[in-house]
């Protein structure tokens, strides 16, 4: 019974690692920094996600929260039509040393939907990130406050990159054997003769040709003469 | 059959009826006739071909059969014959394009020897008259190395292999040309002062060896039993401190070789130093047989008088005055001797022809006094980048435009310029009315617009850097323009002011790279007249990495051409336009790192500065590297914005312009090899989509248009090639209201992506979709295969939304029913018969007929034609019969008028009763 089990949690993974599109698993850590308020530097903390397993998918978000001064670096981006730009850095098990995204919304959007971004990492079947998009949420919900810090509303997916179909010439060929079932089938049951088929056909034709035969027949008399 | 019987009553009337109903059916298929073929006498009515065979390597005239000919071996491992008076391929034969096609000998006795490959080599007997393959036998050497710098040479009917290894031996092998038997096997001779300077001119082997100062000149027969070594102390011929050997570009006479500016032969196993000079160290030396005795001939482009040849007797080293002239109106770029046959006339004259081959791939023939002969444009055969042009329209049209342009004015010069345009209008009719239509057919159409703008002008930029404008209708070169310095690999054309806007001229521009710097180098150009316009050619000091041409025009209705540089510099080109750089985005993919950057351009008052915004790694962990980057044809129109269903609900296209498709492949450790495409907005840097393709090698031929996607890839496990195909869709609800502009960068949303993949049954070399002006015709799919065949298929066939077996409303949209393999239907074939060799690329562009759409296939071969994906619904049938419809429509008037004034009698008469 024992032996049962396990072979049915090691079927169950299996089955589940196909439908994740993962042949890999392992932890997944992000690192964000953000380019508002740095003071000297171009790009400063501002959170971690950390993901336990890539296979299950369920992020830890740790991000700080935005005081005035990011707020009003934000705004002054706002007025400037300018660019929030985040860079994500992602170490696996794999990659220690770490892979460096960019990505940049609008910071007047971003401003607009009260500090709440999307944020879609893609993952390859081999566990490799190819991509770390922060797009604005479509929510026009007021900035969160809380004790004069404004919370960052964040959601992260991760999305896995599927295989690509295949053509598909296995069930194209079972509808073929299914079609031609169908075709046998109906031949079976129309086995009339060809006469019983078409007499409505042919019947005409022969009374046409009896009708222009009778008419005429001293044009053909004279012929034989 | 039901619709039939119903007809069918059984009396003669209804079966008349019936007929009368099946014709109707005729008339009925025949006007929605599916297939798209053309007709037999239609062939070369809207098409042609031309052949090609590329910069040639080896040529020798064929003196032997009657027909004369050309034979020539070319850098493309094409064999061919060339019509010595016309310059016409005779015949071809194309061998791999890899190194095993590659041609190392070309040999003419009664028949024509050739040696292929790089070990194993083939060698072949051909039929000189018709180029028929008599023989062939191949030989593989056991060693591989240092084959290299191997030479083959026929001698007394003997093939001689050689195979040099540097400092120690060489090996000669001695084979019948015709069986390939080894008569006297291998002989390895002692040689340690062979180096990879040595020249060979048959049967010596001569090198320069020794230390500096004290080099010596040594030569060998390769072929004698006893090993003979001529040596000679360098110093004797020359004094310059870096000698340099270099062979004789053609030479059919005595064994020799050129020391610097020097010609030397061997005669009786010694050096023999001639006392002719060569003009220029760039010369091209050849030394030819004729009737008064063997003749050094020289060529070289002088600065001063243009293409230069003379001729020196080699025996009293005198001048021959008849041959040899110069002509500065030639533009014979580094020209170079490839074969040349000198005889006598009648009159004790010399007579020489003479097969130049220049720098940018052309061949010329020139006969006695600088009659060329021919010219063969090889450089077509590799044609990198074509753009088609609109032609200006004439003096009239232009007229009655600005006539119609002018707003301002008083309403009596608006009434006088109305006067001189229209007197203008019968001044043009009167003289083609009194010219008639003879005349008009012998001169050559005028540049100019025709009524559906049919006729346009083919910029095709080649590898070798020359650029030709070409008409499309006649595929005839109008112009050609060559750049040494063009290194033409990733270069791209952009037609920045079209002919539309009189007095400006048109305007295309062509970025590529130095060739010895790898800095930018662009060149600025009137594609109607191939001069030089505007920058003209523009050398930068920097490497470029992306180029746009800036969706805005400025006053003048130039386009400006935006360069990023490898500092991430912006330029612009002309400067005036910076101010107008606003919403302009970027992205650079790198090949080898897969890194994709996308920049935001921003004008700040004084310059445009490029900003890194977004950036993605493609490279799955460092295998993947990025092959293809496809994004949207830039002025492309999009028809409908949506799909109509069934049930009268919209499907909504998913019409991003900034989406970009990025190829990428890689080993696996699980699957072999991989095949991922992702789609990324260009603007945002979000990824659209992305799919992986397990064990499947070399993605290519990307297609994009609209809402939909293709590309192949090479499926490694079933060993097929395999379409993948894409669309996407918004779903049943539109995103954006009809009419507000989309933005990449508004917020999250997926769209819904519909995939399929197809199997192709042939190995496709090129793909393209067909364009038309407004996008209202169908979008066919145009592939081309190694066969030499070009397949129009409709999007239809590729759609992914096809289903196995579609339920009802399915059938009722009118979708395919899916099958797995793609048909390829010989019907669909639009070159007929006209094989084309190695097909590289397809061109399309729209025409102003909506129906049509202009196709150029470029490759070995070149070949234009037109398509209708939909039919010709806005043209008459080629053979519309306007003499019938018009003796209609005179009867039918004639018929009114007549029965009118019988009506009318009748009437008159009723009236009197």
């Amino acid at each position: 019974m024992q032996q049962f089990t396990l072979f049915f949690v090691v079927h169950l993974t299996a089955l589940f690692a196909s439908t994740a599109c993962i042949d890999y698993d392992g932890f997944l850590n992000m690192k964000l920094e953000h380019s508002l308020n740095c003071n000297d530097e171009k790009f400063c903390h501002r959170g971690s996600i950390t993901l336990k397993s890539i296979r299950t998918g369920v992020p830890i978000i740790d991000q700080i929260l935005f005081n005035e001064k990011h707020l009003e670096a934000l705004k002054k981006l706002a007025n400037e039509d300018e660019f929030y730009s985040i860079k994500t850095t992602i170490t696996t098990g794999e990659n220690s040393k770490g892979t460096e995204y960019l990505s940049s919304v609008k910071a007047q959007a971003f401003l607009e939907n009260g500090l709440s971004d999307v944020i879609n990492a893609w993952i390859l079947p081999n566990g490799a990130v190819i991509a770390v998009n922060f797009q604005v949420a479509n929510s026009t919900q007021p900035l969160k406050q809380a004790t004069n810090e404004y919370k960052l509303n964040s959601k992260f997916y991760l999305r896995y990159i599927e295989q690509a179909p295949v053509p598909d010439t296995a069930s194209y060929i079972q509808k073929m054997e299914r079609d031609r079932e169908a075709r046998e089938k109906g031949e079976m049951k129309d086995n009339r003769s060809f006469l019983a088929k078409y007499w409505m056909y042919i019947v005409p034709v022969a009374i046409f040709v009896m009708i222009s035969g009778a008419t005429n027949p001293e044009a053909s008399a004279p012929a034989g003469r | 059959m039901g619709n039939l019987s119903i007809n069918l009553k059984p009396n003669f009337m209804g079966l008349l009826k019936c007929l009368n109903s099946i014709n109707w059916f005729i008339v009925f298929f025949s006007l929605i006739n599916l297939s798209m073929c053309i007709y037999e006498d239609q062939i070369g009515k809207f098409d042609w071909r031309q052949s090609y065979v590329g910069r040639i390597k080896f040529a020798q005239f064929d003196t032997v059969s009657t027909a004369r000919k050309i034979i020539v071996a070319t850098e493309e491992n094409v064999l061919a014959a060339l019509n010595l008076k016309t310059g016409q391929v005779v015949w071809r034969h194309v061998f791999e394009s890899t190194s095993s096609g590659n041609i190392q000998l070309l040999h003419l006795s009664d028949q024509i020897i050739t040696v292929t490959g790089s070990n194993p080599y083939l060698v072949r007997g051909w039929d000189l008259s018709t180029g028929v393959l008599i023989w062939e036998w191949g030989l593989t050497l056991q060693k591989n190395e240092h084959t290299d710098f191997s030479e083959w040479w026929v001698q007394n009917g003997l093939l001689v292999h050689m195979v040099p290894k540097f400092g120690s031996h060489i090996e000669v092998s001695v084979y019948n040309v015709a069986t390939g038997h080894n008569r006297g096997a291998t002989s390895k001779l002692p040689a340690v002062w062979i180096n990879e300077g040595c020249v060979l001119s048959p049967p010596y082997y001569t090198c320069i060896s020794g230390s500096p100062g004290n080099q010596l000149l040594l030569s060998m027969d390769v072929t004698s039993d006893a090993v003979q070594i001529i040596s000679k102390p360098l110093a004797e011929y020359t004094t310059a401190r870096n000698a340099n050997l270099n062979p004789f570009d053609t030479n059919t006479v005595i064994p020799g070789f050129l020391l610097n500016e020097k010609i030397i032969l061997i005669r009786g196993n010694k050096f023999e130093a001639i006392n002719i000079a060569v003009s220029e160290p760039s010369a091209s030396v050849a030394l030819v047989d004729s009737a008064s005795g063997p003749l050094v001939l020289q060529t070289w482009n002088d600065e001063a008088k243009g293409f230069t040849l003379t001729a020196h007797n080699l025996v009293s080293g005198q001048r021959v005055n008849e041959i040899g002239w110069s002509d500065r109106s030639l533009s014979i770029p580094e020209p170079e001797l490839s074969a040349v046959i000198c005889t006598k006339t009648a009159r004790e004259q010399h007579v020489c022809r003479i097969l130049v081959t220049a720098a940018d791939d052309a061949s010329h023939l020139i006969q006695q006094e600088g009659r060329v002969l021919w010219t063969r444009e090889e450089a077509l055969a590799n044609v990198v980048a074509v753009e088609f042009v609109d032609l200006p329209v004439s003096d009239l049209d232009a007229a009655i435009e600005s006539e119609f342009d002018q707003k301002e004015g008083s309403v009596l010069a608006a009434f006088t310029r109305r006067l001189q345009s229209q007197f203008q209008q019968l001044q043009g009719a009167v003289r083609t009315l009194l010219a008639g239509d003879a005349a008009a057919a012998d001169e050559p159409p005028p540049l100019v617009r025709d009524y559906f703008n049919l006729h346009k002008i083919m910029v095709l930029l080649t590898d070798a850097g020359k650029i030709f404008g070409m008409d499309n209708l006649s595929g005839e070169i109008l112009w050609k323009l060559y750049e040494p310095n063009l290194n033409t690999e990733a270069a791209v054309m952009f037609t920045r002011r079209s002919a539309r806007h009189p007095p400006h001229d048109a305007y295309l521009t062509i970025v590529g790279k130095h060739e010895e710097t790898g800095n930018g180098l662009i060149v600025s150009l009137n594609p109607i007249r191939g001069t030089p316009v505007g920058e003209q050619t523009l050398h930068l000091d920097v490497q470029i990495l992306q180029c746009a041409v800036l969706y805005k025009a400025d006053a003048q209705k130039l386009h400006a051409l935006i360069l990023l540089d490898k500092d991430e510099n912006v330029q612009i080109l002309p400067e005036s336009s910076a101010p107008l750089v606003e919403n302009m985005y970027m992205h650079v993919a790198d090949r080898s790192s897969a890194v994709v950057r996308g920049y935001a351009l921003r004008h700040d008052g004084e310059r445009v500065s490029a900003k890194n915004i977004w950036s993605v790694d493609l490279s799955g962990g460092g295998s993947q590297r990025v092959v293809w980057s496809v994004s949207k044809p830039a002025a492309e129109r999009i028809h409908s914005a949506g799909r109509v269903l069934p049930d009268r609900s919209v499907l909504y296209k998913h019409l991003n312009p900034n989406l970009v498709l990025l190829l990428t492949e890689g080993p696996d450790p699980v699957h072999k090899d991989v095949v991922v495409a992702t789609c990324v907005d260009g603007v945002s840097g979000g990824v659209l989509s992305a799919h992986v393709h397990r064990r499947a090698r070399r993605p290519a031929l990307p297609l994009h248009s609209e809402h939909f996607l293709a590309y192949l890839y090479y499926n490694d496990k079933q060993r097929r090639h395999e379409i993948a195909t894409l669309e996407l869709y918004e779903g049943p609800e539109r995103w954006v209201p009809a009419g507000a502009a989309f933005s990449s960068l508004r917020g999250a949303r997926a769209p819904h992506v519909q995939r399929h993949a197809y199997i192709v049954p042939a190995a496709p070399a090129a793909a393209a979709l067909s364009a038309t002006e407004r996008s209202l015709t169908d979008k066919h799919v145009l592939l081309a295969l190694s066969t030499g065949a070009i397949v129009e298929l409709p999007w239809a066939l590729l759609e992914p939304r096809r289903a196995l077996s579609p339920a009802g409303e399915a059938r009722e949209e009118g979708l395919v029913p899916y099958a797995p393999e793609l048909p390829l239907p010989a019907e669909a074939v639009v070159n007929y018969n006209a094989t084309l060799l190695r097909l590289t690329r397809i061109h399309t562009a729209p025409s102003g007929l909506e129906s049509t759409s202009l196709v150029l296939a470029t490759g070995l071969d070149l070949f234009y034609t037109r398509i209708a994906p939909s039919k010709t619904f806005d043209l008459l049938k080629d053979d519309f019969d306007y003499y019938l419809i018009s003796v209609v429509l005179a009867a039918l008037v004639l018929a009114t008028y007549s029965t009118k004034y019988f009506a009318a009698r009748k009437m008159l008469k009723m009236a009197w009763k």
